[in-house]
């Protein structure tokens, strides 16, 4: 189409639908307006809105409850977590107590040993002391046994020497006298 | 050959306003509508702005209806929302719960479906307007002026049931709190008549905030276009083109605007009258 010819086409348009000014107010239509305004606000509210807002909100609630649900979820764990922590450290101290405990029987028991060993050694010691006396009394005597064997030897020999010398006699006896002060 | 100019001033007013005649696409001609039709001595016969308002409504229904089974439809199977439903959805949840029931405070819900008639039903007026061959009923008083009447008588009647006579006549009659006597009187005597215009301002200004963005837009669209006609010259009309181009996709904003406008205005004034005490 030419613009000539639009021109005339739009020319002829705008004669022909003339039906007045966009200011002119046609109660008629008014009428029409609130008419279909307030049939189709009918219609919606009884068909339109409520079969959309109620799945929304059904939705929305089966949402909230689902939300809800994973809040009781979490809070349960929380307190099962808290729950198997406080076993832990419950399950820890009590190890520690049969740990400590443990070492104190340990410590104790040593401590009776020792002490009996230091007993029996005490023991040990005293009998051996003992023996020892008795071993240097039973020396004693058989040393003193065998000096008087060894004096009446001398003796015997000094008197094959020299019989009935008074002075001799008399030596010997001294020299006795001081054997028995010696220990 | 000389042109002769048309009239683009005749051509707008033409274009823009109601008329018994369709002019129908592709080329099928117009599609005359039947006159004389009366009820109470008023001329009721359908016009073309009745056409596209039924036309509208008929779309929203559906939308409403299809959006509202295919989400129901959803929810009884356990899946998640999605496609058209769940776009009309977020659409509706948006004007139920940020436009009418934040600005109506509590008890909103009850107004919820009026709001959302409202919003919608100005939406799809406005947008069928957009299409060629098509007319924008909301550029029309009568029209915006039959929507703001049942928006004032929603207003006051909601106020009416919540306040109780009494209180609706305190919304009426203002007497400024501690006030007595012959100051009380005076008082009430200035502010009545301001307190009644200023209830009847608020429709007002409603019907014609919708009616002048709605046709604005339009004569802006017919202008820019008409310069082709008064130059004939293939470099104005590729501007005017281009022009008309942001103009339309403003006047698609301008569409979802003044709906949005209409239907929050509409809930501030009925939650200002709920909560007059």
């Amino acid at each position: 189409m030419s613009l000539p010819a639009l021109l005339l086409a739009v020319q002829e348009g705008g004669a022909e639908g003339g039906g007045g000014s966009p200011f002119d107010i046609n109660p008629g239509l008014m009428i029409w307006t609130v008419v279909v305004f307030l049939v189709l606000l009918v219609l919606l509210w009884k068909f339109g809105w409520p079969a959309l807002l109620k799945s929304v909100e059904e939705r929305e609630r089966r949402i909230q409850h689902q939300l809800d649900e994973a809040e009781k979820a979490r809070a349960e764990a929380a307190q099962l977590l808290e729950q198997q922590r406080r076993g832990l450290e419950q399950a820890r101290a009590e190890a520690q107590e049969i740990l400590a405990k443990a070492k104190a029987v340990a410590t104790q028991e040593r401590e009776v040993l020792l002490a009996r060993t230091r007993e029996e050694q005490e023991q040990l010691l005293d009998r051996a002391r003992r023996e020892i006396d008795a071993e240097k009394e039973k020396a004693i005597l058989a040393l003193r046994k065998e000096a008087v064997d060894l004096a009446i030897a001398a003796a015997s020999r000094l008197i094959e020497e020299k019989l009935d010398d008074e002075a001799n006699r008399r030596l010997v006896l001294e020299y006795l006298a001081s054997l028995e002060q010696r220990p | 050959m000389t042109l002769q100019g048309p009239d683009i001033g005749a051509v707008i007013f033409a274009e823009t306003s109601d008329s018994h005649l369709i002019e129908l696409p592709f080329g099928l001609g117009e599609w005359k509508l039947p006159t004389g039709w009366k009820l109470f001595g008023l001329d009721v016969s359908p016009t073309k702005h009745v056409v596209f308002m039924l036309v509208a409504a008929a779309l929203v229904f559906l939308t409403i209806w299809y959006a509202g089974r295919q989400v129901q439809r959803r929810h009884a199977q356990g899946r998640a929302p999605g496609g058209f439903g769940a776009g009309v959805e977020a659409l509706v949840l948006f004007v139920r719960n940020d436009v009418a029931v934040a600005n109506i405070g509590h008890g909103g819900e009850r107004f919820a479906p009026y709001v959302l008639t409202l919003f919608f039903f100005i939406l799809y007026c406005n947008l069928l307007g957009l299409f060629p061959w098509g007319a924008t009923a909301t550029g029309n008083l009568a029209v915006t002026g039959a929507l703001a009447l049942t928006a004032f008588l929603t207003i006051e009647v909601s106020g009416l049931v919540a306040l109780g006579p009494k209180g609706y006549l305190k919304t009426i009659v203002f007497v400024p709190p501690g006030m007595k006597g012959l100051g009380a009187v005076l008082m009430a005597l200035i502010m009545t008549p301001i307190e009644i215009i200023g209830k009847l301002v608020k429709p007002f200004a409603l019907c014609l905030r919708l009616f002048a963005n709605m046709t604005a837009g339009h004569f802006v669209v017919f202008a820019l276009l008409g310069l082709i006609f008064l130059f004939g010259n293939w470099g104005v009309a590729a501007g005017s083109v281009a022009f008309v181009t942001f103009m339309m996709l403003l006047e698609l904003l301008v569409a979802f605007l003044q709906a949005y406008i209409f239907a929050l205005l509409t809930s501030v004034f009925i939650g200002m009258m709920q909560h007059a005490h």
